[in-house]
């Protein structure tokens, strides 16, 4: 029951998230938006390239989809609504992110075309500059709440919300989740304007509904994330707590779509230079700080 | 368990069978993560996790190297990427043997009953790593560190020059 419930949430907040999206580009309100284009793409032909690699050019939007998914797994939405409670939750979390870029890796290399294969080896480094900006401050998180358990880390933050006790954490979280899902201005891979969608360039049809479904997903997955480990999840007055994950959650999501279309794209060397530059050197003071910070509470 | 490990063999034995540098890489992947969900069936969580974690950064930066140091990445020319058959067919026979030998012969002691539930792993594995282990982790530690500068510091042009 549990796990249908779950679903039902993160397909419903998976739909916001496309609605929101569709807003912040074309500055729309369209509830009907995503079903009207899901529709059309359906409707049209899938076309497979000349050459392709035939594996990686079908597995790529299933593994999008499905390391999305996974991340969302192990992420509560209420106290019991989990999909499984993995004591290396927060790891966990970072291990499924992995695939994403693996799955853009083959997307990438998958069509045998010039913008798709920049697209998918720009998001490789890409990770190289935010999988850290991940790592670090979620070290921090778990570092309070002496746990992994994704569960453990809302209730932690009982007290004091997470976004509070270690702020430089959570900007830089936020920061690297919006580039894990590619959004603007981290939106290197798919280029739309100067590589002409890239990753995405040879996908039509019901591959590329997959593909927008994942990413869409993914994003939710990310705003999530940084609902339960510094926003205090479920945690909050009067409203049930489902109510208050999907409420933050979905205000989180709106900020990332929202801050992108202000800013301009980034450059593939800027954002790996000031991530290792600034950005880890800041993780490496967070941590220094939680802990100073736990060691003087206790 | 079975299952991950006829996958891990038969992504290896895929790594030799494709000309493509990026298939290849990935199909490395793909086994380590098989090996992965082996620790996962044998309920070592952490290090299962830690595995599928690690070796997809690594397998697909090792992917890009292969891509750009290979003449033939797409392996589209029918390039024949074996060398000294021999040779290396009696160095895999003998290595396998010899893993075999230390897997049927080593004294592993006896078998645990039960596993310790995941938490109280992740919490022994910090404890070893934090107390026992921390020389060796450091030393590795500080040891890549050194490397990574260096190969840095080779790497980066004069600016005089």
């Amino acid at each position: 029951m549990n796990f249908v419930a779950v679903l039902l949430m993160l397909l419903a907040g998976t739909y916001w998230v496309a609605v929101l999206e569709d807003w912040v580009s074309t500055g729309r309100f369209r509830p009907a938006g995503p079903v009207l284009s899901g529709l059309a793409l359906l409707g049209r032909e899938s076309l497979v390239p000349r050459k392709p690699d035939r594996i990686f050019f079908e597995v790529a939007p299933a593994l999008l989809l499905v390391s999305a998914v996974l991340a969302a797994a192990v992420l509560p939405l209420a106290p019991g609504l989990i999909l499984a409670d993995l004591a290396t939750g927060a790891l966990f979390v970072n291990a499924a992110l992995a695939y994403v870029m693996v799955a853009l890796l083959m997307a990438g290399w998958g069509p045998d075309g010039a913008y798709a294969m920049v697209g998918g080896f720009r998001f490789l480094g890409q990770l190289v500059a935010y999988s850290m900006l991940i790592v670090m401050p979620i070290t921090a998180v778990a570092m309070r709440s002496e746990s992994l358990l994704t569960t453990e880390i809302v209730t932690s933050q009982a007290s004091l919300w997470n976004v509070v006790y270690q702020p430089l954490g959570f900007v830089l979280f936020l920061l690297a989740a919006m580039a894990v899902a590619f959004l603007p201005p981290f939106d290197l891979p798919t280029a739309p304007g100067e590589l002409a969608g890239g990753v995405e360039a040879e996908y039509t049809g019901w591959r590329l509904a997959v593909m927008r479904l994942g990413r869409a997903v993914l994003v939710l997955t990310v705003a999530l994330a940084a609902t339960v480990f510094y926003l205090g999840g479920w945690l909050g007055p009067v409203l049930p707590p489902w109510a208050w994950s999907a409420s933050k959650t979905l205000a989180v999501a709106a900020a990332m779509l929202f801050v992108g279309r202000y800013v301009p794209r980034l450059r593939e060397a800027d954002v790996l230079a000031w991530c290792w530059k600034y950005g880890i050197p800041l993780a490496l003071l967070n941590i220094f700080y939680v802990g100073v910070v736990i060691l003087g509470v206790a | 368990m079975g299952a991950f490990g006829l996958a891990a063999a038969w992504f290896g034995v895929v790594v030799f069978r494709t000309s493509s540098m990026v298939r290849s890489a990935l199909a490395l992947l793909f086994s380590m993560a098989a090996i992965g969900g082996m620790f996962l069936a044998m309920e070592a969580e952490f290090l299962g996790v830690l595995q599928l974690m690690m070796m997809a950064t690594e397998m697909a930066i090792m992917a890009i190297f292969m891509v750009m140091y290979m003449m033939d990445p797409g392996g589209l020319s029918g390039m024949d990427m074996t060398h000294q058959k021999r040779a290396s067919l009696a160095a895999g026979a003998l290595g396998a043997l010899g893993a075999l030998a230390v897997a049927v012969l080593a004294d592993w002691g006896p078998i645990e009953a039960r596993v310790p539930a995941a938490t109280a792993q992740v919490r022994e594995l910090g404890i070893e790593i934090m107390e026992r282990s921390m020389l060796i982790f450091e030393t590795a530690g500080v040891t890549i560190l050194t490397a990574m500068i260096a190969a840095t510091a080779i790497a980066i042009q004069s600016r005089r020059r």
